[in-house]
């Protein structure tokens, strides 16, 4: 397990004027790592993800990616919102198209491109429907195929499947994990779902409340795929929950 | 024209009851004006349908004044295009500056809102004066005309933007430039076209205005002389034919909205 290291987060801090919401907060993620991160509501999740790509300025430490500072026309980042975000003139084809049409991607690349990812999240059938022809999930998957086209060394999701019912999850989560293992990207992935970060994460932080640190860092060994009803499995999210239990 | 036809076909088709009502409600227009033009014989001059219609199709052919019906409004739409097109490409600009710099919405927005209540048709005396009375002036009235709604609603669709979708494409790797021709003026369109629409059929009433004020030739010139003349036929051919064209702009908009907007129907 000696990969280098992708992500690195150096004695983060970051304030809203007075607010201090991320209090001193370093942790490193590895190359093609599944980090995982759990905490509860309003604790700075959302605000860790917008202060590493830069949409937030930082206030202290700092966030580099292969030892470098973040730039997002160099790393190759694909951040995927908490709320869905494809762009609702463009077809689904389009939109898995978009980020390679807004670098300026060969026509013919781009197509290909597309047409691979659509695959994978089994869109093909709809690459012409607009998005508000589509049910929650088929939204999140263009959202996702989107961001896989762009082949991303670095993949961020913010809660992504919070507002999809249980099975749909489980299966999105499959195939996440599946892009993930063909693509050997890094990903890190917030959630308030214990059992879905026991169920995806390589590693999981866990965080407090505000002020937030991280309360504890958990390496997660279980064998993939993961059974969610197996005794180590569920140790392991009672563990978690344990730990959330004090926030 | 074609398209218009068909669009207006599978409408009416697909919903034969409106077709019966729309039959219905002619049918019962033609009826009351028959039975008006008859009762009003020797009193108020009110033309049977049929001699208007008569009247309508002859001037296809047989001009009235120097131009049969047909030059004339192509004359009129001439103008209306020009305005509107000038109109349409600064308003949008305008417009979609002020949606996304709120310096530029401080500075444009008061002079704006003191010009808007004026009505075009009275800048017609101030527009003959700088204009002269050719084409010039009316043009200028339909700029002015259409003008504003294009602006109002350029601005409107820049500002209501979803941020989270700007956000989606900076994080995609776009530059302020392309956030703007890939998020900012896509998600518009819907509101730049209710605002091109609204100043199409607004841009035809000033254009028949301004002409049945001063003009040589036009449909509104048509309804000037019909009333200099005493020629009531006269002026209901024009108005038929104002009525008829302003219809078809509408329509024509209309269609190439359900083309553009595809994604936006359930707004329209
Ligand atoms: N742009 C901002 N300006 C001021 N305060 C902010 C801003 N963004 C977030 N905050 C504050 O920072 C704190 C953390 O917010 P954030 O959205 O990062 O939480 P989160 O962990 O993502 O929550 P959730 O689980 O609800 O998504 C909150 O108290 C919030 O009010
Ligand atoms: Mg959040």
């Amino acid at each position: 397990m000696d990969r280098p290291v992708k992500v690195k987060v150096d004695h983060l801090v970051k304030k809203f004027d007075e607010l201090l919401v991320l209090d001193d907060i370093s942790f490193s993620v590895k190359q093609g790592e599944f980090l995982c991160i759990v905490g509860p509501t309003g604790c700075g999740k959302t605000t860790f993800l917008n202060s590493l790509t830069g949409l937030y300025d930082i206030t202290g430490g700092s966030i580099t990616i292969d030892g470098e500072p973040v730039d997002l026309k160099k790393h190759r980042v694909a951040y995927i919102f908490q709320e869905y975000s494809t762009m609702p003139w463009l077809t689904v084809e389009q939109n898995v198209q978009f980020a390679l049409n807004l670098k300026r991607e060969k026509a013919e690349k781009a197509k290909k491109q597309a047409e691979k990812y659509m695959e994978l999240v089994g869109l093909t059938e709809f690459r012409d429907y607009y998005p508000d022809q589509l049910s929650a999930s088929m939204l999140q998957r263009v959202v996702i195929a989107r961001a896989f086209a762009t082949e991303p060394e670095l993949l961020l999701m913010d809660e992504p499947y919070g507002q999809l019912d249980t099975e749909l999850r489980y299966r999105l989560e499959n195939e996440l994990l599946n892009l993930w293992r063909q693509s050997g990207t890094t990903v890190i992935f917030i959630t308030h779902n214990i059992e879905e970060a026991v169920y995806l994460g390589e590693r999981i932080l866990v965080l407090s409340n505000k002020p937030t640190t991280i309360k504890k860092e958990i390496a997660n060994r279980l064998p993939m795929p993961r059974d969610i009803a197996a005794p180590e499995f569920i140790e392991l999210r009672n563990q978690v929950t344990e730990l959330i239990k004090w926030w | 024209m074609q398209r218009i036809g068909k669009t207006v076909w599978k409408r009416l088709k697909a919903n034969r009851q409106t077709l019966l009502w729309i039959v219905i409600s002619f049918a019962t227009l033609l009826i009351a004006w028959q039975v008006a033009s008859m009762l009003s014989q020797g009193r108020v001059q009110i033309p049977a349908p049929l001699e208007v219609f008569e009247a309508f199709f002859r001037s296809m052919t047989v001009p009235i004044g120097k131009n049969t019906i047909l030059e004339h409004a192509g004359i009129s739409l001439w103008r209306v295009l020009l305005g509107f097109v000038v109109a349409s490409v600064i308003g949008m600009a305008i417009g979609i500056l002020m949606g996304v710099s709120p310096k530029a919405h401080a500075v444009i927005n008061p002079l704006f809102e003191f010009v808007r209540p004026i009505p075009p048709i009275a800048w017609i005396p101030l527009s003959i004066l700088w204009f002269g009375l050719g084409s010039s002036n009316k043009i200028f009235i339909i700029f002015l005309a259409s003008f504003t709604y294009v602006t109002i609603n350029s601005y409107e669709g820049a500002r209501n933007v979803d941020p989270k979708l700007i956000g989606a494409a900076r994080m995609l790797g776009a530059s302020r430039r392309r956030v703007f021709t890939h998020v900012i003026f896509p998600s518009s369109v819907p509101y730049i076209f209710a605002g091109l629409q609204i100043a199409l059929s607004v841009s035809w009433a000033a254009e028949v205005a301004a002409e049945i004020i001063y003009s040589q030739n036009g449909v509104g010139w048509i309804i000037t002389m019909g009333m200099n003349n005493g020629n009531i036929t006269q002026i209901m051919v024009g108005m038929i034919a104002i009525g008829v064209i302003g219809y078809l702009l509408s329509t024509l908009m209309r269609v190439v909205e359900g083309r553009l907007c595809r994604w936006n129907r359930q707004e329209t």
